[in-house]
């Protein structure tokens, strides 16, 4: 992992970013709670989680950029080198390897000349083999940028990367459109904080909004550094 | 006799459409339970309800409902309320779906059960790859807020109650409410040592319930018809409907909701048979930590199974025809827990990373005779010797797979190959990738299951 002391990079998380990452830590009460949602953060704005992010995150969350590492470093979804912009996750746990989801990574790897785990040159597309993804009605599955496609052959799975490499819109098993890996990890970060000046604004919900219960510890209610978004931004 | 659903959970699903919108809900009789409990009952009587319908949970131990809730401290405050809907045990995709096509039906049953144990916030823990689940569900609570079914003083009474929607990150740890619990609060998902249970010390160190989202989606239908109709199925110990996902070498995979207590047989049945009218080699009876069954004359329910050496676990059902490799299998099970161990304990950390690496020696035909019951030691070294099931379950399937099948592995290691017809290159994924042992890629088929049989 890369050094991720202070190095005066521009900070990621300043102005309308750092006001949505406010709302992401008042949906809990304990800050510490919004590690997770604040990397899907960072790396929906920067593509994957830098250490400029991270640093970020720390400030904001009155947390050391190495306990913050030490969070985001166990998940998969988070990715601290870049990314394709189109990820392709390939399910091979046993319901999809019994029906064929070899062929199809097989097929993928030879179409964008990338092993499993890498990124295309281009940066489009990055491939790798997922674990279940509770898809197995539609085995062998996939999800490119977590949206479902079901019943692959060798054939459809590649003719999926063809139609997005035109520039095709591509939609899911659930009718739902692929959309971009930033976009997918930007929503994942918001999903239920109520963004300012928009319908449900936390102001209008008491979820955050509340009064603390009188016995629950000091140390329980968010801490937010509020001079953090004044800097560098 | 044609077999059939007994639709309970899945009934709006399966019959409605858009059965995720809140009005299409409201209209098929939503709500109308959390209305009525929060309204006119008491928390005591709620929780004496749920206690006597039976309710165990839906999420793979089976641990009955109501007593989990009993034992929530009731002058500690706040409590928390945690749904675990980190739905990732392979071979099951039940939660997903109903969460997908009916989270109203889960935001009342959370009403229902934060009521009882005097919880006034829930989280819910959605596995981070649910994007189209998180959109609904996202969308399911503004819109119960915006009709005062959540918020301050739901329904008009004084009971408050909010819910916080929280993705998960990829972790399949996270499923162990403990586990779940850490990666909540923002640390690594590493399960924590109970005692104390989540119920005295839970999240940020109060007491908390964390329940299964097909658990607290089946309370609503308990409290609308009572403890009586909902007792009319199942056994005394395991009551109820309950929701198989049902994949592998069957016609129709897909999730079926059918009395505890069905025969296998007639589950299979329901998923249209095995394909090509094969018989089943090996099943998987609740996920793939669930130690495998060669027959299908069996009752699903919890205490059978249990009697079986297996466990019912999370209704994730997999069914195995002859075309299937059981060292593969194996293999692929003790890979996605080399992966998926947090590395907290030593036996899980270790232990599954060298089963890969004996299993692996195995199916690339470089196994040694000794290798069978090194394996079998292993397994009973990591049995009962981990921090947390994961490493438990690991051994369970290994082994499990080894003593059913124990003539797989005995062909690999006396012919020195996979003796079946496997493409050797992308066994499991990346790291199996290997220049100069490319097996022959079989033509696509209409399944596997018409992949010819063993290679000669």
């Amino acid at each position: 992992m890369a050094d991720i002391s202070s190095n005066g990079t521009t900070k990621v998380l300043v102005g309308g970013h750092y006001q949505v990452a406010k709302s992401i830590v008042s949906k809990y009460p304990n800050s510490r709670s919004a590690v997770l949602p604040l990397l899907f953060l960072v790396q929906g704005i920067e593509g994957h989680v830098t250490d400029q992010g991270m640093r970020d995150v720390a400030g904001i969350l009155g947390l050391t950029p190495a306990e913050v590492l030490a969070s985001g470093s166990f998940y998969t979804m988070l990715k601290k080198k870049p990314t394709g912009e189109y990820l392709i996750s390939v399910c091979r746990n046993v319901s999809c390897a019994h029906r064929g989801a070899h062929k199809v990574i097989n097929a993928l790897s030879e179409r964008l000349d990338i092993d499993p785990g890498a990124v295309t040159a281009d940066g489009r597309f990055e491939l790798e083999t997922a674990e279940c993804l509770a898809t197995c009605d539609g085995a062998p599955s996939m999800q490119i940028n977590y949206e479902d496609f079901y019943n692959l052959t060798p054939e459809s799975a590649v003719d999926l990367v063809d139609r997005i490499e035109r520039g095709e819109t591509v939609a899911g098993e659930r009718g739902e459109t692929v959309r971009t890996q930033r976009e997918v990890s930007y929503e994942t970060a918001v999903a239920g904080a109520r963004l300012p000046g928009t319908a449900g604004d936390i102001e209008a919900r008491t979820v955050g909004g509340e009064s603390p219960p009188e016995d629950m510890k000091a140390g329980d209610r968010p801490k937010l550094r509020d001079d953090e978004g004044t800097h560098g931004g | 006799m044609a077999v059939s659903q007994a639709l309970v959970v899945r009934k709006r699903l399966v019959e409605v459409d858009e059965p995720w919108k809140l009005d299409i809900y409201e209209n098929t009789g939503g709500y109308a339970a959390a209305r009525e409990v929060v309204t006119t009952s008491s928390p005591e009587d709620t929780l004496e309800e749920v206690k006597a319908s039976g309710l165990r949970g839906r999420g793979g131990a089976g641990f009955p409902t109501g007593m989990k809730w009993s034992f929530v401290p009731k002058d500690i405050f706040p409590k928390y309320l945690v749904i675990n809907h980190d739905e990732g045990e392979p071979g099951t995709f039940k939660d997903r779906e109903m969460f997908e096509l009916d989270p109203h039906q889960l935001l009342e049953g959370m009403i229902i059960a934060a009521f009882a144990v005097g919880a006034s916030k829930a989280f819910i823990y959605c596995r981070g790859e649910f994007a189209l689940g998180s959109r609904r569900m996202d969308q399911a609570i503004r819109s119960a807020y915006e009709k005062g079914y959540l918020g301050s003083g739901i329904f008009g009474s004084s009971f408050d109650f909010d819910v916080v929607l929280h993705r998960g990150a990829g972790a399949y740890i996270c499923g162990e409410e403990s586990a779940l619990l850490d990666s909540l609060e923002g640390h690594r998902g590493q399960p924590r040592l109970k005692p104390p249970f989540p119920a005295v010390k839970g999240l940020y160190g109060q007491p908390t319930v964390v329940n299964n989202t097909e658990t607290l989606s089946t309370l609503p239908h308990i409290f609308n018809h009572g403890i009586d109709w909902f007792r009319k199925w199942g056994s005394e110990k395991s009551p109820g409907v309950k929701v198989f996902s049902v994949s592998g070498h069957v016609n129709n995979p897909g999730n079926y909701e059918v009395p505890l207590g069905t025969k296998l047989s007639d589950v299979l049945e329901l998923a249209g048979g095995m394909l090509d009218g094969n018989a089943p080699k090996a099943v998987i009876p609740g996920g793939i930590s669930a130690p495998l069954l060669t027959i299908t004359d069996i009752a699903m329910d919890f205490e059978t199974l249990q009697a079986a050496g297996t466990m019912l676990g999370s209704g994730g059902i997999v069914f195995m025809d002859h075309t299937t490799c059981m060292v593969r299998n194996a293999l692929i099970a003790a890979e996605f827990y080399e992966h998926e161990s947090c590395g907290k304990c030593t036996p899980c950390r270790e232990g599954t990373w060298w089963q890969v690496k004996v299993l692996e020696r195995i199916e690339h035909g470089e196994g040694r005779q000794e290798d069978l019951d090194l394996l079998l030691d292993m397994c009973e070294r990591m049995d009962g010797r981990c921090f947390c099931p994961l490493g438990d379950t690991a051994a369970w399937a290994v082994r499990s797979n080894l003593q059913l099948f124990r003539e797989d592995f005995q062909a690999h290691i006396d012919e020195g190959r996979c003796t079946y017809e496997t493409d050797h290159r992308t066994l499991v994924g990346a790291r199996a990738i290997g220049p100069g042992d490319a097996g022959v890629t079989p033509q696509p088929s209409e399944g596997i299951g018409s992949d010819s049989e063993a290679s000669s």
